[in-house]
């Protein structure tokens, strides 16, 4: 074999790489000279320790090359080179400051190389970067340690969470933050919990108790941090969950572009991917949902979070919040408030300086005001306030848009708190349903349509609406107390229990007094209702024992007994029900509490149960209900923006005609076009020539006017001439027959 | 298992009673507990859900109630021989936060009259909502024993940060038909505040104090 000549350049070039590469295929039989290199390195080292920051360019230069060298095979030889990694940290923690910026950057990627190969492990490498990550003045360097100490958490936790890791890391954030609350170094911590939040590596209390460590730093930047993680990080992960979950592969189109193109290993290669995307996907469907509960819920002791928030920055006359971060904190504590029904008192008496129309974003301290209220809160802290904003915002004389604001916030203070009004404010407020102005008319009618529900008597004879004024005469209706919890039962039931009368009187019309069938059709209700149930087992898990709904007899501990109808005969079933209907329709409800406490609701019944809810009746009580439901279920969790408050507003601002026209059409779909029209455009879009026909209807009618003259100034022979010809055209069979030939 | 039966919840019961009352019989009463596990359930999109349902039997007689009352309240208490307390006795208590959870651990449910209950927050502080355990109204009018019992065959259905939740839905004391009764409404209450309905419900078990699990769905 003839050996290849190297020229002098390309030998030292290709050294290092052609060597790792060598190394890295056969370790033992090179390791006298990675050995070689790897004294160069070390000798190398010890000069530039010495004095590390005179070293000149191209030592620089050789100490990099010999540094990536020497941590890419350093897996291959775990003895020799056991020091290196301690030396790397001891260089990077202790110079990361005077470095070179290119040999820095070249350390830190070292490092991660080294914990990708498992030379070093995740907590030794996170604790050397966090402390510089927290102390470096370069903004490049900082930026670099940020994605690498995500990466790192990130691939640690890939497979399976790596509880012990998340455990020390987490503490080591949450020491940044506690050991020094005033320093801005917590915002380091700050940002990867939520980094790492939104990508749903870190779901747990913990993490949750860092950023609540934060929110209550004295460092502006951190507490803004922590709050906001607080009241956005929900938003925030749903929106990267979505954003990740489309992420636009479609193997079908992948595998029809294998079969029409030529086929190329690249094209094979893609469609291997796509389906294997696909398939990891499709396992992580079945997988069971990982849990994420919302941060807020995940809060310790929200109790002494709300109040601690409120006393250090909102009350403490010498925080340093600018008003704007007040806001924040404010949102969050009226948020946790409401949330999880908690009790400070002081926070509302807070509010009263606030609350005026010339306040700066008053809107936002409303929105929290009302965010802050809930059925606990006793209705004599906030009847103040309601009254406040009352003399303060509504009035002839205000502007309409702080009226229409000022009537949203009362309204949505007193949904979720009704005791919180008194009735001759609740008259006077609800006359504004008169004005002329869109905005506070409708806000005035939410209020009215609100109370309507919760305490009709409160208004006036006239105003209280239909429904309202009957469940009062009839006594069904009773304003809640404070502190009383709604006993919830299942709504619609006795309109279930109606309508299996119905079908069993049908069935027994039909079967001649036999009934067998009752339980079949519940074996009809389990049917279908889950993919998952394999059919073998179903059919033997369903034994039909239970033939009557009302052969199960329970006997109510108290007095409210239902009525000896209970073991008769068929017949005496129909006449009863014939003779007393009204006694039926009394014990209806407790008939239907006999249902649920003897039978069990199959899928097929619940479904019934809601169609017959949506169409029972009192539909039009249950569709108010659905909405008063909606509102409430916002009421529970959601936030209440100030957008929320002012959205009505809109509607009585002055606008221009541009922006009438623009919003008159908003809802319109696009204008009509006929099919040929649309063919028409296609067609001009497309480039396409058109035909004679259309080219000749579109002629300039100028144009055409003197061929129209012609045809009138004809000589007699010529017109004879022209029809003869015609007729005999006619005869042929048009000018191309050959009829008459 | 994928149905849940009448005959089958029947069975459960009667082996657990048979278990309690015959094979291993404790020297205390116990409790019924209902213990469900949810599943296809996203805590952040489905929000959590609560609910309170009022059982046909009492599940815990034993419950210990506090009235917290005006004069009225507290001679209707004691005529019924039940704890009570005057709203000087609470502002004896002072605000004081140990005091207020000794209070609120001493008694499973407070009882408070109408006049009293605006004030609850402003004399206890946030002890007992916290504890879950804020009073619920009654009036001159209503009869204080019917209000007891109401209060005591009420459960809540509550989730917290788990995927499972428990209620006690009786004792072994109990009847089985009215034991059988108490367990499917609260069954069928559950199913019926799920939004999904059975989709959601991932496993039901019942079980006494110290008897083993019985699965019933």
């Amino acid at each position: 074999m003839v050996k290849r000549k190297v020229g002098a350049l390309e030998k030292i070039d290709a050294d290092l790489s052609s060597l790792q590469y060598k190394a890295r295929k056969d370790p033992s039989s090179y390791r006298e000279d990675f050995y070689s290199q790897y004294q160069q390195y070390e000798s190398i080292r010890g000069i530039f320790l010495r004095a590390p920051s005179s070293t000149d360019d191209s030592g620089i230069v050789k100490i990099r090359d010999l540094i990536d060298f020497i941590s890419h095979v350093a897996d291959c030889y775990p003895r020799e080179t056991a020091t290196f990694p301690d030396d790397l940290i001891q260089l990077l923690s202790q110079h990361h400051d005077q470095l070179q910026y290119e040999l820095r950057d070249k350390v830190v990627s070292s490092l991660v190389l080294l914990r990708n190969k498992d030379v070093i492990d995740s907590s030794t490498l996170l604790n050397t970067l966090f402390p510089i990550l927290v102390s470096t003045p370069s903004k490049t360097l900082r930026a670099l340690l940020f994605q690498k100490i995500l990466s790192d958490l990130r691939n640690s936790n890939q497979k399976s969470t790596n509880h012990r890791l998340n455990k020390t890391v987490q503490s080591v954030l949450q020491n940044i933050i506690t050991s020094d609350r005033t320093s801005p170094q917590g915002i380091w911590a700050v940002k990867i919990t939520r980094e790492l939040w939104k990508r749903q590596v870190w779901t747990d209390a913990k993490a949750v108790e860092i950023m609540k460590e934060a929110a209550l730093s004295e460092n502006e930047k951190v507490i803004t941090g922590g709050v906001s993680f607080f009241l956005g990080s929900d938003k925030e992960r749903e929106e990267a969950d979505e954003s990740s979950d489309d992420d636009g592969v479609n193997v079908g189109k992948l595998r029809q572009k294998l079969n029409v193109n030529k086929k190329n290993k690249k094209n094979e290669k893609d469609l291997k991917r796509a389906t294997m995307i696909m398939k990891k996907k499709e396992k992580r469907k079945g997988q069971p949902d990982i849990l994420n509960f919302s941060a807020l819920h995940l809060l310790h002791d929200p109790q002494g979070f709300a109040e601690t928030l409120f006393q250090k920055h909102l009350q403490n006359k010498y925080s340093k919040l600018k008003l704007d971060q007040k806001l924040l904190v404010l949102q969050l504590v009226s948020r946790l408030v409401g949330l999880h029904k908690l009790t400070v008192i002081q926070l509302y008496s807070y509010f009263i300086k606030y609350l005026s129309p010339r306040q700066e974003s008053v809107t936002s301290f409303l929105a929290s005001l009302a965010q802050a209220t809930h059925s606990l809160v006793p209705p004599d802290v906030l009847e103040p306030l309601v009254q406040k904003i009352a003399n303060e915002f509504v009035s002839e004389a205000a502007a309409t848009e702080v009226a229409s604001a000022g009537l949203n916030a009362i309204r949505e203070i007193c949904a979720r708190q009704p005791l919180a009004m008194s009735d001759t404010l609740l008259q006077d407020l609800v006359m504004y349903r008169k004005s002329k102005d869109k905005g506070v008319m409708m806000a005035a009618k939410g209020l009215l349509s609100l109370y309507r529900e919760v305490g009709a008597d409160m208004l006036k004879k006239r105003d209280r609406g239909k429904e309202a004024t009957v469940k009062i005469i009839s006594g069904e209706r009773k304003e809640k107390r404070f502190g009383e919890v709604e006993g919830g039962g299942i709504e619609g039931l006795e309109l279930l229990e109606a309508w299996k009368e119905e079908e069993r009187q049908k069935r027994l019309e039909a079967n001649g007094g036999v009934d067998d069938k009752e339980g079949d059709s519940e074996e009809e209700g389990w049917k279908d209702w889950d993919a998952e149930s394999d059919t073998s087992e179903s059919s033997e898990g369903w034994i039909d024992v239970h033939s009557d709904g009302e052969d199960i007899q329970v006997s109510d501990s108290d007095d409210e007994k239902p009525p000896a109808k209970k073991m008769k005969t068929i017949m005496a079933t129909q006449e009863a029900i014939k003779e007393n209907g009204v006694s039926t329709e009394l014990s209806a409800k407790e008939k239907a509490q006999n249902l649920a406490t003897t039978r069990i609701l199959t899928p097929a019944d619940l479904v019934k149960l809601q169609e017959l809810r949506m169409q029972s009746g009192v539909s039009s009580l249950m569709r108010q209900k659905k909405i008063q439901q909606k509102r409430e279920e916002k009421h529970a969790d959601d936030p209440l923006t100030a957008a929320d408050l002012e959205g009505l507003a809109t509607l009585s601002a002055k606008r221009t005609k541009e922006e009438k026209i623009a919003m008159a059409k908003a809802d319109r779909e696009e204008k009509h076009l006929s099919k040929s029209a649309r063919h028409k455009e296609k067609k001009i879009s497309e480039g396409k020539s058109t035909t004679n026909k259309e080219k000749a209807r579109a002629k300039n009618f100028f144009m055409t006017l003197g061929k129209a003259k012609g045809k009138q100034k004809r000589s007699l022979t010529d017109v004879r001439r022209t029809l003869k010809g015609h007729v005999d055209r006619q005869k042929r069979g048009g000018k191309r027959g050959n009829a008459g030939r | 298992m994928s149905k849940i039966t009448v005959a089958g919840v029947r069975t459960n019961v009667k082996e657990l009673l048979d278990y309690s009352n015959n094979e291993k019989k404790r020297n205390f009463l116990e409790t019924v507990e209902l213990q469900i596990g949810l599943k296809n359930y996203d805590p952040q999109r489905d929000k959590r859900f609560s609910g309170t349902i009022k059982l046909p039997s009492v599940p815990r007689p034993g419950m210990s109630v506090c009235i917290l009352g005006d004069q009225h309240d507290i001679d209707r208490a004691k005529h019924h021989g039940v704890d009570a307390m005057s709203s000087d006795d609470l502002k004896k208590l002072n605000k004081n936060k140990k005091l207020i959870k000794k209070l609120a651990r001493k008694y499973d449910a407070f009882i408070a009259s109408d006049t009293l209950i605006k004030q609850i927050p402003r004399l206890l502080g946030p002890g007992l909502s916290k504890a879950g355990k804020f009073p619920t109204p009654v009036s001159h009018a209503e009869d204080l024993a019917t209000k007891i019992t109401e209060v005591k065959s009420t459960i809540k259905f509550q989730l917290k940060k788990v995927l499972c939740l428990g209620t006690s839905v009786g004792n072994v004391g109990m009847g089985e038909d009215e034991l059988i009764g108490n367990i499917m409404l609260a069954i069928n209450y559950l199913v019926s505040l799920l939004k999904k309905g059975w989709q959601n419900v991932g496993s039901l078990v019942i079980k006494a104090s110290m008897s083993p699990p019985k699965r019933l769905y």
